[in-house]
């Protein structure tokens, strides 16, 4: 006989309430069981938010960086190729040539690194010197959030001011803005003349434990003796127009400056691109496993819990095997039976599931709070979450389901 | 039409049994016509109940063959099996087998969920054959709260809800005392003379006695099968029908 729609979603509903009378006979048992799948879903849920956010933090600070951006480096290529050069070379020149030649480009930041102390009359600190031009405040994306960047006169002139990160500002005066005030760089006396907009931290390193100088001044003062020219550079940043292909402009780039530098065609650079693009590639790999394994690993726990829900439904197909005989008796179909023990168990998981669901979100906005650790768990990952555990409750209700449906009716009945 | 509603033909049920065979029901042939009331009688282990649930469509015959309404069940499936139970057979146990922490209107409209009806009509329908059975003002009681008689009373609203050919009822009042089993047989009585077929299975003889034919089995074979001489009818019919 076939069934109407109609009669078949009454014959689920059916089975919905058949399926809480039973969780409710055995309350503490249901929620002893339940327990296991919301921890489950709990892990696997905070899992992948918390693999989202560390994606969404990365991409973040790679896009506080700028987001259409490459960065080049004077160390030899890496990259394929004969590495024939124990030093690289990258030069203001270099910079110079590839904001002429290289299509697309917004602005180029040449920058030269070193390590500081900086000393107040109280305090101290250590920190990482960043000779700069005003071109890294555009190209960056960093703003003074009181007082100024470094300008042109400034690195005209290499004169001594610094803009202070803003941990480190905190670190050498507390609450004070000191903006105007004097310090000692390596000996030196600077004068402050901006605090950096706070660019927060990603992964444990602090973006705004720095000092920016003038890309002059740092030459001149700190790191002049170690470079192989006068005109070369530790880092340079060139900024490209929205649209721009990077691959090209890397491409034009690389060779731009294998020309300048006469390499031959065998031998591998001695200097090395990277762009944003590949950095968002790199990391969204690297977050990509981070996030597998952390929920292969929260899995674990639902495995458990699914474990949990299959013995608890063998336990009631036993106990209840008098009751499934008297339904096959009344006229219940094998697949009436398994659908009855299927619903039991997929709502036994979805309730389970969405209490998972519910501490993950929780515990999501308590890191988010408390860790500045993004967790974006939103409705796709929630409605994720209750397929999912229904589905444990299918995959792990299964067996004991057609076990029941598999009884004889008398054998079944006969049972005391 | 001229079909019986229950034909057995050499009907056979065997276990293994610590190496032995036993001959549970051993080759019984009998027709059971519309209308009849039979008492099917034995002491325990004599096959009485192995044959019911046969008939009932409950348990598979090792040979021979069981018709019920003309239709052969030997090469039915599970399914169909239990559609035929949902349609033509309403069962009535010992034990009543009532589901617990389930209200009365719940529990007699099981077989209808099974039948395919639609939430409505299954409270509709059970309503109405709890009221017939006097139980109206219990239609919302759980078995918990229910005397044995009204359990029995609210199997049997169950067994009767999809409106089936025949009751059969294994041992109906065994958990009853003798007045409530009274009640039982005389409901029992009223509802074959509305025309439904009733199959008894019992060992007392004043129970038998209601029925209109006596079938007696031992050892797995009947060895008596006739019509109730001294029929004995529930107190509020006595007069009418003597």
């Amino acid at each position: 006989m076939k069934r109407s729609l109609s009669s078949r979603i009454s014959a689920w509903l059916v089975n919905i309430s058949i399926a809480m009378t039973a969780l409710r006979t055995n309350l503490m048992r249901s929620i002893l069981t339940t327990l296991g799948v919301m921890i489950g879903v709990f892990a696997v849920t905070l899992a992948v938010g918390v693999g989202s956010g560390a994606q969404v933090s990365v991409l973040e600070s790679i896009n506080s960086l700028g987001s259409n951006m490459a960065i080049l480096f004077p160390q030899p290529d890496s990259e394929g190729g004969r590495s024939t050069f124990e030093r690289g070379r990258l030069t203001t020149r270099d910079a110079r040539a590839i904001e002429r030649e290289i299509s697309g480009v917004v602005d180029v930041a040449p920058q030269l690194r070193s390590s500081v102390t900086i000393i107040t009359s109280g305090n101290t600190a250590s920190t990482s010197a960043i000779g700069a031009t005003p071109a890294y405040g555009l190209v960056s994306n960093i703003n003074a959030e009181s007082g100024r960047f470094i300008n042109e006169a400034d690195v005209r002139t290499a004169a001594r001011v610094v803009v202070l990160g803003p941990s480190v500002a905190e670190k050498l005066y507390g609450d004070f803005d000191p903006v105007g005030e004097t310090v000692r760089i390596n000996r030196v006396p600077f004068k402050i003349v901006g605090i950096l907009e706070s660019k927060g931290s990603s992964f444990g390193n602090d973006n705004d434990d720095i000092a920016i100088m003038p890309i002059s001044t740092v030459r001149q003062r700190f790191v002049g003796d170690t470079l192989a020219g006068p005109d070369d550079l530790h880092v340079l940043f060139v900024g490209f127009q929205d649209g721009i292909e990077l691959s090209t402009a890397k491409r034009e780039m690389t060779e731009l400056l294998r020309d300048r530098y006469r390499v031959r065609d065998r031998d591998g650079n001695p200097f090395t691109i990277r762009t944003t693009e590949e950095f968002i590639q790199q990391t969204s790999q690297v977050t990509g496993i981070f996030q597998t394994v952390l929920v292969a690993i929260a899995s674990i726990s639902l495995l458990v819990g699914g474990i949990g829900i299959m013995n608890i439904m063998l336990v009631s197909v036993t106990e209840r095997t008098r009751e499934i005989g008297l339904r096959m008796a009344l006229g219940a179909k094998k697949s009436d039976i398994r659908n009855q023990f299927l619903v039991e168990a997929a709502v036994l998981c979805v309730i389970g599931g969405a209490m998972g669901l519910l501490l993950a979100i929780i515990a999501g906005r308590a890191l988010t709070a408390y860790a500045d650790f993004p967790v974006p768990i939103g409705l796709g990952i929630s409605i994720g979450a209750i397929i999912f555990s229904a589905l444990v409750g299918l995959v792990f209700g299964g067996w004991p389901a057609v076990r029941a449906s598999r009884l004889s009716p008398i054998e079944a009945l006969r049972t005391e | 039409m001229s079909h019986p509603l229950v034909a057995t033909t050499n009907l056979v049920k065997t276990y293994e049994l610590g190496g032995e065979t036993i001959h549970a029901v051993d080759g019984v042939s009998l027709t059971i016509d519309n209308g009849e009331f039979v008492a099917i009688m034995g002491a325990s282990g004599s096959g009485k109940s192995t044959f019911m649930n046969m008939i009932g469509c409950l348990d598979v015959p090792s040979s021979g063959s069981v018709e019920i309404d003309g239709i052969p069940t030997s090469d039915m499936s599970g399914d169909d099996l239990a559609d035929l139970r949902n349609r033509k057979i309403g069962f009535v146990f010992q034990q009543f087998n009532l589901l617990a922490r389930t209200t009365a209107v719940d529990n007699v409209a099981v077989p209808l969920i099974y039948a395919g009806k639609g939430g409505e009509e299954r409270r509709n329908l059970a309503t109405q054959k709890l009221i017939a059975m006097g139980l109206g003002d219990r239609l919302l009681n759980s078995p918990a709260k229910l005397s044995g008689g009204q359990q029995q009373r609210v199997a049997i609203a169950r067994a009767l809800v999809t409106e089936p050919l025949m009751l059969l009822a294994d041992e109906p009042t065994g958990a009853l005392d003798t007045r409530t089993s009274e009640d039982i047989m005389e409901i029992f009585q009223q509802l074959n003379d509305d025309g439904i077929t009733v199959i008894v299975v019992t060992h007392e003889d004043e129970i038998a006695d209601h029925a209109k034919r006596k079938i007696i089995f031992r050892d797995g074979k009947v060895i008596e099968d006739a019509p109730v001489t001294n029929r004995r009818f529930a107190k509020a019919q006595q007069g009418a029908e003597a």
